[in-house]
């Protein structure tokens, strides 16, 4: 797998699909950051700039979709390199979400902040935090080929969802009592849900990298076990 | 099966049956034992031992001189028409030695027919290139030798495309219809296990197309064995595949766990390119 491939071209196709979607990752989690400091330092600068970011990204999305098709066509891929090309593919597509997902917090950051600030913001920072460290962790896990990390997203994103649960529950408690803040409060459990599908897509992220490495299909192993 | 080699061609072919007469098929059908094969002081085989299952297609794929072809020969005891050659361990049809010395060497060749890399029809009509090995066999009966041609021309795609022409020499057929004739030549005297080294090397992406699609049908009937240096055409083609390399058995297994995760570093550095 490490050896060099005999053809160069090939070699070289792969390479410039890599560079791609590594390229892309790194602008996704940018706008993910971006969309933090929008949010939280209440700037709508920042929450612009990462909706005219996201087009960065479609144009990527493209690119990788042709360099993958590409190399589909040419080189006709087999074992670790089909996997590879699938998963940077299947990668793409999953980064492309994630950089949607921070489009759908930052137009939603922008109605919040133009409104009083309510406390239970900081609730949503642990979220936040958490599905960031997920995608960078996964993409991580990709480029380093760590399918450890790469496994423990799964575990990551069932303790996600049950941090957005919670989160959700609370808010919704205290949207009887402060009915004048249904509205922030609104956003902030919309914000959660984008934040728990950005956590979704990092554990799709990193089962695509463990087939990659080990031809192992872990997806919807809870429900397929009947767990 | 092997019984079949001790009986004539004739009544091989009245008494075919039908598939749902056909008993399950076996996974150890072409049962290759501790095999090794020497050309001369050269060992182009060591240790070989493998089980290729009944009625499916089976691909051997590896690097020339890997020795794939070199097994493929032996299953019908080609390779005995050189000079110099020796084996150890055994090869087992349908659980009976080929090298029993009760079995005629033709006889297995007819129970084991072989297609190869360039066609190579004899210079007469397509009718007599079918029939030729029947006639030699001392079959006269016209009737019988009639519907050994339509039988094997439909079973090798060819029928419509020739039975207008079955008189007509078979040179000039094109380059596709030729391998097909020489399929449908091989599979004239029913045999049980049909070798192909290379079928479609030599053949066009239409005609490769209609020679992988009759694959698809033949292995219905007979088991096959095809040797291919194109992996598309094996992972398109075949139920299991062996990789062979240096005169070794790499790898055995399922075509769609060799192609996507194979357990072997040389068969992966192999099947992506990376070798050497």
């Amino acid at each position: 797998m490490n050896q060099t491939h005999i053809l160069t071209t090939f070699e070289d196709a792969l390479r410039a699909l890599r560079n791609d979607v590594l390229m892309m990752a790194s602008l996704t989690e940018r706008n993910l950051e971006n969309t933090r400091k929008g949010l939280f330092e209440r700037d709508e600068d920042w929450c612009n700039t990462v909706i005219a970011d996201d087009e960065e990204i479609d144009t990527l999305e493209v690119q990788v979709d042709r360099d993958g098709i590409n190399i589909m066509m040419r080189f006709h891929p087999l074992a670790s390199d089909m996997r590879n090309v699938i998963a940077t593919m299947k990668l793409s597509v999953n980064l492309e979400r994630i950089a949607d997902q921070a489009v759908n917090i930052a137009r939603r950051a922008r109605k919040l902040i133009v409104r009083p600030e309510v406390t239970e913001i900081q609730g949503l920072e642990p979220l936040f935090t958490f599905s960031d460290l997920m995608v960078k962790d996964a993409v991580r896990a990709f480029a380093n080929r760590d399918i450890e990390l790469a496994r423990g997203l799964q575990d990551r994103d069932r303790e996600l969802d049950e941090m957005n649960r919670r989160f959700a529950e609370k808010i919704t408690d205290l949207m009887g009592k402060k009915v004048e803040l249904i509205p922030s409060y609104m956003d902030l459990i919309f914000m959660a849900r984008f934040l728990e599908r950005i956590g979704d897509q990092a554990k799709n992220i990193g089962e695509d990298t463990v087939y990659a490495i080990s031809a192992e299909d872990t997806r919807h192993m809870n429900r397929i076990d009947g767990k | 099966m092997l019984e079949t080699m001790d009986q004539s061609p004739t009544q091989s072919a009245s008494s075919s049956t039908t598939m749902s007469d056909q008993p399950e098929p076996r996974a150890d059908f072409l049962k290759v034992v501790d095999f090794n094969f020497h050309y001369g002081k050269k060992q182009a085989l060591y240790q070989v031992n493998m089980e290729i299952p009944e009625r499916q297609v089976t691909a051997f794929i590896g690097p020339s001189g890997c020795g794939k072809s070199t097994l493929l020969r032996n299953f019908n005891r080609m390779n005995e028409l050189i000079d110099g050659i020796h084996h150890e361990g055994d090869i087992l049809l349908n659980g009976r030695s080929i090298y029993d010395k009760k079995i005629e060497v033709i006889a297995l060749r007819r129970s084991i027919g072989m297609v190869f890399q360039k066609s190579n029809p004899f210079p007469k009509s397509i009718y007599e290139n079918i029939v030729y090995s029947l006639r030699i066999a001392g079959v006269k009966s016209k009737s019988i030798l009639d519907e050994a041609v339509e039988r094997s021309l439909r079973g090798a795609a060819l029928w419509e495309e020739a039975k207008d022409r079955l008189h007509d020499s078979a040179l000039g057929l094109s380059g596709g219809q030729m391998q097909r004739l020489c399929i449908a030549r091989a599979i004239a005297n029913q045999p049980d296990v049909l070798l192909m080294d290379e079928p479609c090397s030599a053949l066009d992406p239409i005609a490769t197309a209609k020679v992988e699609d009759l694959i698809h049908e033949l292995k219905r009937q007979f088991t096959i064995v095809i040797v291919t240096h194109n992996m598309q055409q094996a992972t398109r083609c075949s139920d299991k595949t062996a990789f062979f390399y240096l005169g070794k058995l790499i790898e055995f297994d399922e075509t769609q766990k060799i192609f996507s995760n194979p357990g072997e570093k040389q068969t992966e550095d192999y099947i992506t390119g990376r070798f050497g």
